[in-house]
């Protein structure tokens, strides 16, 4: 495993009918960072999550992760949580746990009920009971329960009240480590900043800015949201 | 494998639930009406059966490719045809339990229509019957029974793997193209178009061979020579299976866009 490129992305297009959705695409992800990736709606963040976790096949270009190509294989490093409601309305929430468990090898049960127990969600509730709060929150955590390579969260702060969203932050940190890429994506920008290393502006399909976050604040004299805001005015 | 089969059933164990529930409630109201009821309910069960488990297996992959809780599946690092060939299993086993049922209702319904009839049950007579049934002696045996079975269920897998195979091409080779829909039906009518043609071509090479086989036989057909002559048919079936899941495997590996 190349320790410099966990998850290298090349050339990445994706067309939808007329629509390109990424265009060109080159992007190198070191462990040990959490990446936020930023764009208005339709700027092409969930097409990308999407490739990576194997949902989309690209038209064009290819996506390394531990240097093997994209695969049913290379599923087994990436933990995604899609930010629409995937879970099964009919599954309770034990269930879900279960159906993790069974399904990956690398899913911590025990670090999963304990999380589920302190965000207060009954694991005998169903999911189809679930508000979309409490789905919010429950997304992150079975996600972040994997001790994956890759985590993948597509606006994990959506819907979640103010005090959750700490909650579910503390737990993206405490999952982050030297072996680890964490890409999160979401239009929350003031909220999420503080615990980015890197930020990826995407407009329109294309990479707009790709730097460190620390060094993008002193070299533009901006937050990230400023930035945001200064780069999407427009858009 | 086992472990998606589980699920299958998991996400299907309510729609059973509530098939059960209604079975027997219905027969139950049916048989206070006298064994006419009775009747009437080993007669129109079957087909109620038949068509809620056809959209049951349908749905099984549709919703998957379909709707956004697909994800849950197609995340996990199961290869597409590890997927689709679990789906088949699932449909299988659900198509092999719901014989079951039907054959205990028989049972059930059969032994209230006789003792509704004032007659005693003669348990001597009815193992006479099972008897004679199996070696053969009514002209119709267990044999012919599971060679008919065995012809049923391979056409039906033959069927399911056709309307996966569709589906698939659907969300893959036509994802990204206007009509993908309508392209994906017109394919479906083209794979059956291509396969009937294809069995009529080899059902015409063998015919003779068939034919020199049906002129020797007196009275009524075994169960060997049954089989003989839906062998063919069994074997189109099989191949058609065997292709189409491949197929559907490949695109789901390769080309997939949920």
């Amino acid at each position: 495993m190349s320790k410099l490129n966990l998850l290298q992305i090349n050339d990445l297009t994706k067309k939808y009918y007329n629509k390109t959705a990424l265009s060109n695409v080159s992007l190198n992800f070191e462990p040990g960072k959490i990446y936020g990736l930023l764009g208005p709606n339709g700027s092409g963040k969930t097409t990308l999550m999407k490739v990576v976790a194997g949902l989309h096949k690209q038209t064009s270009g290819n996506v390394l992760i531990n240097d093997e190509e994209l695969s049913y294989k290379t599923k087994a490093y990436v933990s995604y949580m899609p930010t629409e409601n995937f879970m099964y309305d009919s599954f309770k929430v034990i269930d879900i746990v279960k159906f993790y468990n069974d399904m990956y090898k690398d899913f911590r049960i025990d670090y999963a009920l304990n999380l589920i127990n302190e965000i207060n969600i009954n694991l005998n509730y169903k999911i189809s009971n679930l508000s979309s709060g409490q789905v919010a929150k429950l997304k992150s955590v079975i996600a972040l329960s994997r001790d994956a390579s890759i985590y993948m969260l597509d606006e994990p702060l959506n819907g979640v009240d103010v005090l959750s969203r700490d909650a579910i932050m503390d737990i993206i940190t405490k999952s982050n480590n030297e072996n680890k890429v964490i890409i999160i994506s979401t239009h929350l920008v003031s909220e999420i900043e503080k615990i980015l290393d890197t930020v990826i502006f995407l407009k329109d399909g294309i990479v707009e800015v790709f730097g460190d976050a620390e060094e993008l604040r002193q070299s533009r004299q901006l937050s990230v949201e400023g930035l945001y805001k200064e780069v999407f005015r427009n858009a | 494998m086992l472990k998606l089969i589980k699920l299958e059933f998991m996400r299907k164990s309510k729609f059973i639930a509530m098939t059960l529930i209604t079975a027997v409630a219905l027969n139950m109201y049916l048989i206070t009406r006298g064994p006419a009821g009775s009747t009437m309910f080993l007669v129109l069960f079957p087909p109620a059966l038949f068509v809620a488990y056809l959209i049951d297996i349908i749905k099984m992959y549709s919703e998957d490719i379909n709707k956004k809780t697909g994800y849950m599946l197609f995340m996990t690092p199961n290869s597409g045809y590890k997927i689709i060939s679990s789906k088949l299993f699932t449909a299988v086993l659900e198509g092999l339990a719901i014989l079951l049922i039907y054959f205990i209702f028989i049972l059930i319904n059969g032994a209230y229509i006789i003792i509704s009839t004032g007659a005693e049950v003669d348990y001597s007579q009815l193992i006479s019957v099972v008897d004679r049934f199996i070696s053969g002696n009514f002209g119709f045996s267990l044999g012919h029974v599971f060679v008919i079975l065995l012809t049923a269920l391979t056409l039906l897998i033959a069927f399911i793997t056709t309307v996966y195979t569709a589906m698939t091409i659907r969300k893959s080779i036509f994802s990204e193209i206007k009509f993908g829909g309508l392209l994906s039906f017109i394919i479906f009518l083209l794979i059956n178009w291509a396969l009937s043609s294809a069995s009529n071509k080899f059902f015409d090479i063998i015919s003779p061979y068939y034919d020199s086989i049906g002129s020797g036989a007196a009275g009524g057909i075994t169960p060997e020579k049954l089989a003989m002559g839906l062998l063919p048919m069994i074997a189109v079936s099989i191949i058609q299976a065997i292709v189409l899941t491949g197929f559907s495997g490949y695109l789901l590996e390769k080309k997939i866009n949920l």
